[in-house]
């Protein structure tokens, strides 16, 4: 019996701390489990651009393919934020027929398996999803410098990706000189679009030029 | 409520025959509340109230007990939000958290300095492999690094029988745990234990 009891109360006493371990997922809000990364080439002056034009359309990526492309209302007011902030920075946006010096892509990832997506993927098939045509480019392949960052996702993704023009015809290639890329929950809802768009410029303070 | 409860377990098995320890097996199990120290500290600052420390040792003596040990520790902090740079040069703006797990299995030896006194001092030492748990957590996205490691533990403290040579009482004892474990960020897991707890007389 005082053996039994003493199993048991070993039992007991394994059973409550084991359950006090404390789970990280469990203690993330909303805001706290997102994860805002951003990348550049670091050989650019940025303030040597002027204007931007940004596509009017979102691209959906869907393991890797097109899966079309869309203008809903938290495409909008990504585009619209994303304007904002380039505007007080001190760039001009103007319409894609009259030479920006810089594209901006909007493009919204999804996963849907339960594997790995790697970057360098979705950009080898960047001329796919976004025509080099539409810049004015048509036929120039677009190139993104091995620095850029791989990173892994499994769920749902937003990356924004800033093309220099200006110099697309003398290098015939469109390169992209910047990266910003929002991961976690809530980052398609509407009411966290301007504070995540801020957070990428806050944390790109090179992104800016002089008028 | 589960405290009461063990406590009046803990009463109703102070009633046992005077023996010495020599050829009994006893069980000891205590709650462990432990610090960080060293280079773990640098990345986990909080202490850990969620674990604890067992064995189950046989008499040698009547001052010396050796036996299996194990345990359990839950180590757990999480740093505000700030920007990070990676190796690829990429700014990473995240909260990052670390949660750490350890169990540690050991061949443990206990020396009693007296042990009839109403108050008993007692050194052990524990030397085995530790079990590991590490997760470093950016946002929600991140890794769990599973590793067996070395461990040692050795502990100080007294042990207070509930009755006149009785074998069933009271621990109370302070352990350094050893545990190498290297990766980017740290090069042990090290801490300080304070354990408090009971001791059973398993068989004689």
């Amino acid at each position: 019996m005082k053996k039994i009891i003493s199993y048991v109360s070993v039992l007991a006493c394994l059973a409550f701390v084991a359950g006090c371990t404390k789970e990280p997922l469990n203690n993330l809000t909303e805001e706290e489990s997102r994860i805002y990364i951003t990348n550049y080439d670091s050989t650019v002056q940025f303030n040597n651009y002027k204007t931007f034009s940004i596509a009017d359309t979102v691209s959906i990526i869907d393991n890797n393919r097109l899966a079309g492309r869309e203008l809903t209302s938290w495409d909008a007011r990504l585009i619209g934020a994303f304007r904002t902030e380039m505007e007080a920075r001190g760039f001009m946006m103007v319409d894609r027929s009259q030479n920006p010096d810089l594209g901006i892509n909007v493009s919204r990832l999804y996963n849907t398996f339960s594997g790995i997506v790697e970057y360098p993927n979705y950009w080898g098939g960047y001329g796919g999803f976004y025509d080099p045509f539409y810049w004015g480019y048509g036929g120039s392949p677009y190139f993104f410098p091995p620095s850029y960052g791989i990173y892994e996702v499994t769920e749902g993704a937003v990356s924004i990706d800033m093309l220099d023009l200006r110099n697309a015809a003398s290098t015939n290639q469109i390169n992209g000189v910047w990266n910003g890329l929002l991961r976690g929950t809530g980052i398609f809802k509407e009411s966290n679009v301007d504070s995540q768009v801020q957070a990428l410029f806050e944390q790109s303070p090179y992104l800016r030029t002089n008028q | 409520m589960k405290l009461l409860s063990l406590l009046s377990i803990c009463v109703l098995l102070a009633v046992s025959p005077i023996k010495a320890q020599q050829r009994e097996v006893q069980m000891n199990i205590n709650y462990s509340y432990s610090m960080p120290v060293g280079s773990f500290s640098n990345i986990v600052e909080n202490n850990s109230g969620r674990g604890f420390q067992a064995n189950i040792l046989y008499g040698i003596s009547d001052k010396l007990a050796v036996g299996l040990g194990t345990g359990f520790q839950d180590f757990y902090h999480k740093n505000p939000r700030q920007l990070y740079k990676t190796s690829d040069g990429s700014d990473i703006s995240a909260v990052l958290t670390y949660s750490v797990q350890t169990i540690p299995i050991l061949l443990q030896g206990k020396y009693y300095l007296s042990p009839e006194s109403a108050v008993q001092p007692y050194a052990a030492l524990g030397i085995g492999g530790n079990m590991i748990m590490f997760r470093e957590m950016l946002g929600e996205f991140g890794d769990t690094e599973t590793k067996f490691g070395f461990a040692a533990r050795p502990e100080a403290g007294v042990f207070i029988p509930f009755r006149k040579n009785g074998e069933t009482g009271f621990n109370l004892g302070v352990s350094y745990n050893l545990m190498p474990y290297k990766n980017n960020m740290v090069t042990n897991l090290n801490n300080v234990a304070i354990g408090a707890g009971f001791k059973f007389m398993m068989r004689r």
